[in-house]
Formats: C-alpha cells, sequence, structure tokens
C-alpha cells in the first residue's frame, strides 16, 4: 500500500493517487479538527508559489493536491505538503473570519418537488421539515461538483435522507437540496439524485467574474422562506455576502 | 496581421486548450484537450506554445476555410487532410492560402482529433483557459459560419514549382489502436477491493457508447468493494477508476465532477489517459499495473519528445522567417516601474 503515516503533531496519511495527484487525509478522529487541518493546508499550498503544483482541492477529512509530473513528482508534493503541515502545526489552522450568506428559497410545489417525500421519510410534517431547514446556521464545508456548489452538513434530521433511486437529468440552477447528513444549493443546472425540497431565485454562479461563486469554505449560510409570489422580484439578483 | 477562418462544417469540434488546471480548486473540472499529447503536439507543429487554443475534433469530419494565408498542422487520430483539395500530411506544418477549405474526414482507428493554427486564437477565458464547460456554460460555440480571429496570418510556403508541401519533417506520430494497453496505478481506496481487485488486470473490458468526455464506461468483469461503509465526498483525480454500479467500470477523465464519494481503486496514468481519450466504443481496453515512478518516466519521456519536436520547428522556422522563436520585437520595453 502506499499509505504512509506522518510523524506531524496532526495525524496525516499521505496516499498516491496516479502520477498526477495525491490524496492527504487527516486522521485526528476530531471531525471539526480534520477539516480545518485539511482547508488550511489546501490555503499554503495554493499560496506557496510551488513550481508544477495546479491545486489543491480540500473536502471534509481529505484533500486532493494536483501536479504537473513533468516540472514536478509526487516525491517533491508530498515533501512540500509534510513542509506545509510543519509550518500548520507552528501557526495553527485559523481560517479567514466567515462571511454570512442569507438564502431566499420557495419551499415545496414545483420549486421543491421532493419536500413531501423527504417530510414523509422523517416521519414529520412539511412545515416542520422546512423550519428545521431554516433554522440552522450552515457552514460551508467544501465546493463541490457541479460547479463550485456549496457542501453543508445537512438540517436536525431525524435520520439521514436517502438519494433518489432514478437520479433526475436535470435539476435546475438554484435547486435547494438535502441527501444522506447534507445540504446543497444547485449553482448550475445538472444532473442530480439529491432531494430537492426548494428553489432560491439568487443566481449563484456568475461566470462572469472570477471565482465563479461568491463563497469560500467556512462562510456560513442560512436559508429564509420567501413566498412563491416573491420568486420573480429576486430575478438576476446574485447571492452576496451580508454586509 | 490578424487572420481568420470561418467554420463550414462544425462535426463535433471545439476551441480548447490543455485545460483549467486552476478550476478543481473551485469546484470546476479540468477539461481540455482529452488527448493532450496530440494537442500540445499540433501546436508545437504550428508553431505556437503548447498550451495555446486550438481545435479539438471528435469522430465526425470537418471543415473550415482559410479567409487569410494562415499555416496549421493536424495531429490526433488518422484521418484524411486535404486543403484545397490536395491531400496533405497529418503530423506536420501544413500552408493554407485564403480562400482554400480545410477539411478532415474519415477520423478513424481514434476518436479525436487537433487542428493548430499558427498564431492560434483570439477566444475568452475563464481562469486562465478557453476550455469550454458545459455545465457552467462557458466556451466557444462552433456552428456553419462560425468566425475565429486568429493573431497571425502566414505567407504561403510550398514547393516554387509544383505548389507541393514543403515540409516534410518525417516526425515519429504516436501508434494508434483499437485495443489499448491503459498503464494504471494502485488507487488510494485500492484494499477496499480485496481479491477482486485483480480482476482489473485480468479482464478485457469494452468501451460503452455512454462514453464521454466526463469519463469512460467499460464493460466487463467487475471487481467488487468488499465494504457497505459510506464515503464522505473528496475530491478524485482524472483517471480514477471506479466501480459506481454492477453493470460498468468507470474511468473518470477531464471532464469528471471534482468530488465523489465512490472509492478510487485505481489510477490511469497520464499518458495513457491520452490513449483512452482516442478509444472508441467498441473498442477493447486491457489494463496493466505500472508504478508511480515508472509512469512519472514515462510521461517525461513523452515530453522530452516534445521538447525535440519544439527545437526542431524553431530551427526550421526560424530559417524560414517563421515567426517561431523568441519574438523579441514584440515584448514590451523593460520598465523600471
Amino acid at each position: 500500500m502506499s499509505a504512509s503515516a506522518i510523524a506531524s503533531r496532526t495525524a496525516l496519511e499521505i496516499y498516491e493517487s496516479g502520477d498526477a495527484a495525491l490524496r492527504v487525509v487527516a486522521q485526528s478522529g476530531d471531525a471539526e479538527a480534520d477539516w480545518a487541518t485539511v482547508h488550511s493546508l489546501a490555503g499554503w499550498l495554493a499560496t506557496a508559489g510551488i513550481e508544477g503544483l495546479h491545486g489543491a482541492v480540500p473536502t471534509y477529512d481529505s484533500v486532493l493536491v494536483e501536479f504537473d509530473p513533468y516540472l514536478t513528482s509526487a516525491r517533491q508534493v508530498r515533501a512540500f505538503v509534510l513542509l506545509g503541515m510543519r509550518q500548520l502545526d507552528f501557526t495553527g489552522t485559523s481560517l479567514r473570519e466567515p462571511r454570512r450568506f442569507e438564502v431566499p428559497v420557495v419551499y415545496g410545489g414545483e420549486y421543491g418537488p421532493d419536500l413531501g417525500r423527504v417530510a414523509e421519510h422523517q416521519g414529520l410534517d412539511v412545515e416542520d421539515i422546512i423550519a428545521r431547514h431554516t433554522a440552522k446556521t450552515y457552514v460551508i464545508r467544501c465546493l463541490g461538483a457541479p460547479a463550485g456548489s456549496p457542501m453543508m452538513d445537512g438540517p436536525e434530521f431525524p435520520v439521514p435522507v436517502p438519494r433518489l433511486k432514478d437520479p433526475r437529468l436535470s435539476v435546475p440552477a438554484g435547486a435547494v437540496s438535502v441527501a444522506g447528513r447534507q445540504a446543497v444549493i444547485a449553482p448550475a443546472a445538472a444532473p442530480g439524485g439529491w432531494c430537492v425540497i426548494g428553489q432560491t431565485p439568487l443566481s449563484v454562479l456568475d461566470v462572469s467574474r472570477e471565482p465563479l461563486v461568491p463563497y469560500v469554505p467556512g462562510d456560513q449560510l442560512r436559508f429564509y422562506r420567501i413566498p412563491e409570489e416573491d420568486f420573480g422580484s429576486f430575478a438576476g439578483q446574485f447571492l452576496k455576502a451580508r454586509p | 496581421m490578424t487572420g481568420s477562418l470561418v467554420i463550414l462544417q462544425p462535426g463535433h469540434s471545439v476551441v480548447t486548450d490543455l485545460g483549467r488546471t486552476q478550476g478543481p480548486a473551485f469546484g470546476l473540472p479540468v477539461n481540455g484537450a482529452l488527448d493532450q499529447y496530440s494537442a500540445k503536439a499540433a501546436n508545437i507543429l504550428a508553431g505556437n506554445e503548447e498550451n495555446e487554443p486550438l481545435l479539438e475534433l471528435t469522430a465526425l469530419d470537418f471543415r473550415m476555410r482559410a479567409t487569410t494565408d494562415l499555416l496549421i498542422a493536424v495531429s490526433g487520430a488518422p484521418l484524411d487532410l486535404t486543403v484545397g483539395g490536395r491531400e496533405c500530411p497529418q503530423w506536420e506544418p501544413v500552408s493554407v492560402r485564403a480562400g482554400e477549405v480545410v477539411a478532415v474526414r474519415g477520423i478513424r482507428t481514434g476518436l479525436r482529433a487537433y487542428i493548430a493554427v499558427h498564431g492560434s486564437f483570439t477566444v475568452p477565458r475563464l481562469l486562465g483557459s478557453c476550455a469550454p464547460d458545459t455545465v457552467v456554460g462557458f466556451g466557444v460555440k462552433l456552428v456553419q459560419g462560425s468566425e475565429l480571429e486568429t493573431r497571425k496570418t502566414t505567407a504561403p510556403i510550398t514547393h516554387p514549382y509544383f505548389g507541393l508541401p514543403l515540409f516534410r519533417l518525417g516526425l515519429t506520430k504516436p501508434t494508434f489502436t483499437t485495443n489499448p494497453v491503459i498503464d494504471v496505478t494502485d488507487g488510494p481506496d485500492v484494499a477496499e477491493f480485496g481479491d477482486t481487485a485483480d480482476l482489473l488486470f485480468t479482464t478485457q473490458y469494452t468501451v460503452s457508447p455512454r462514453s464521454n468526455h466526463i469519463g469512460l464506461r467499460l464493460g466487463g468483469a467487475l471487481p467488487e468493494r468488499q465494504l457497505t461503509s459510506e464515503v464522505l465526498s473528496r475530491g478524485v483525480p482524472v483517471g480514477a477508476i471506479e466501480v459506481p454500479s454492477r453493470e460498468e467500470l468507470l474511468v473518470l477523465h477531464r471532464g469528471r465532477g471534482v468530488t465523489a464519494g465512490y472509492p478510487v481503486m485505481a489510477v490511469v496514468t497520464s499518458r495513457s489517459l491520452d490513449l483512452l481519450a482516442q478509444a472508441r466504443p467498441g473498442h477493447t481496453v486491457t489494463f496493466r499495473k505500472t508504478t508511480v515512478a515508472e509512469a512519472t518516466a514515462t510521461h517525461r519521456a513523452a515530453c522530452l519528445e516534445l521538447d525535440r519536436l519544439r527545437i526542431t520547428i524553431r530551427t526550421v522556422f526560424g530559417l524560414l522567417g517563421i515567426g517561431a522563436g523568441e519574438r523579441w520585437h514584440e515584448l514590451s520595453p523593460a520598465s523600471g516601474a
């Protein structure tokens, strides 16, 4: 096996992932600490100016580090990861001050076709699902597929939400979904197997600016309910951080 | 002087480059030319930097008309190339006179071909790349009548008496086959598949028609994950081999979603990803195990071959006065600011 334990204050494993990537997994046993570790490490790698390094994709407890195997190598990148970890041991894994986003949502009906199904599965009524979904301040854990979706730990539901047996071929942009113990907003139309409980009229994705989505992992997000007739009044507006 | 060309028959063509390497950190797939070696070679043969925008053709016939004199190079899968009705060689620089039609017909054995134009195209970029991203709706859409502006024109370079193509560089081109052998290294989760992981190396897989730039689906005996625990979403590399269903093996290519929750059993090497980019539905694929060190060496050998090609082209183009060398007069003057 390609894994190896690393002598650092933070338990870490580095796995080969082909000739152009490494998977680095934090293994402290504490999910919150692991998440902070992999995101801080990704931030360090992104700003370290390492030749041949394409970038780092941090998620929950792991970060995928991609590189050009002509300009550098798995061995060299591994050494940089260890250097980064030693620096983080020294400086701590402080992330930047979170920004807050507030997202209007029309729940149910054609905007959230799976709301009833989710309520039934949870043994709650529809209003209770909406109340729990809007009650929580979510932390954006990572950017996922498609198009930099904000992946968040889900609302306080009694049981995990099963995925759809037949994934939809296209879920519209703005769809607000839950699956397992996770919650997400779809920045762009794409196929999807998550349960869609609502839709926001705000545009999340702006292809004319870089980066394309306004949030970064660590930012906070809340949903609030709007009536169906207000959906159109948000047309053309982009999701923005609260001042 | 800027030049241009007009698409007459787009077939299935896109303007792309080597990919959006900054994309994955923002949740966007890298995308870009699926056969990176052929794309780099086309650009080098056309006297460009290897990462400049070029055309990627997939499977279907293609025609374009040069509005100005151009220098082009066509690489990738075997095909029939004509310029102004003349048969022209692939994997060589080719002069195109203003008004002439460039036609690509009969892409065979492989699936994808590349056309680079000296001076490349002026096209919009997102996070440093012009590669189309169908999910966010970015990229130049090529239809009949689309006009592409090139940064340069190149006066025709042909034999003065017979009009024959001048270039006969005789470069070695990669071989294309209908049953490629694909090198893979152990994935980070190979242990989760137990002994069934060995099936990958003893089975002949058939490429499914449901394959695309996101991933290839392969039919054959499938390794089986021995665990049932949930996997947290995590970044998956291009080339990752997963078993998401009981029907097919999935090999992720450059259009892959950046994160997923399936275990990664093996990862296709950079060099073999180019071969997979050329695999057509119905072709058979055999996997061979290698190490990261060996895969890196193979990749570097291919890059060195391209470096040698670049030196040859620079020498030839320099002698002919084609601006492939250091274009010192185009550089902005050094400034103390």
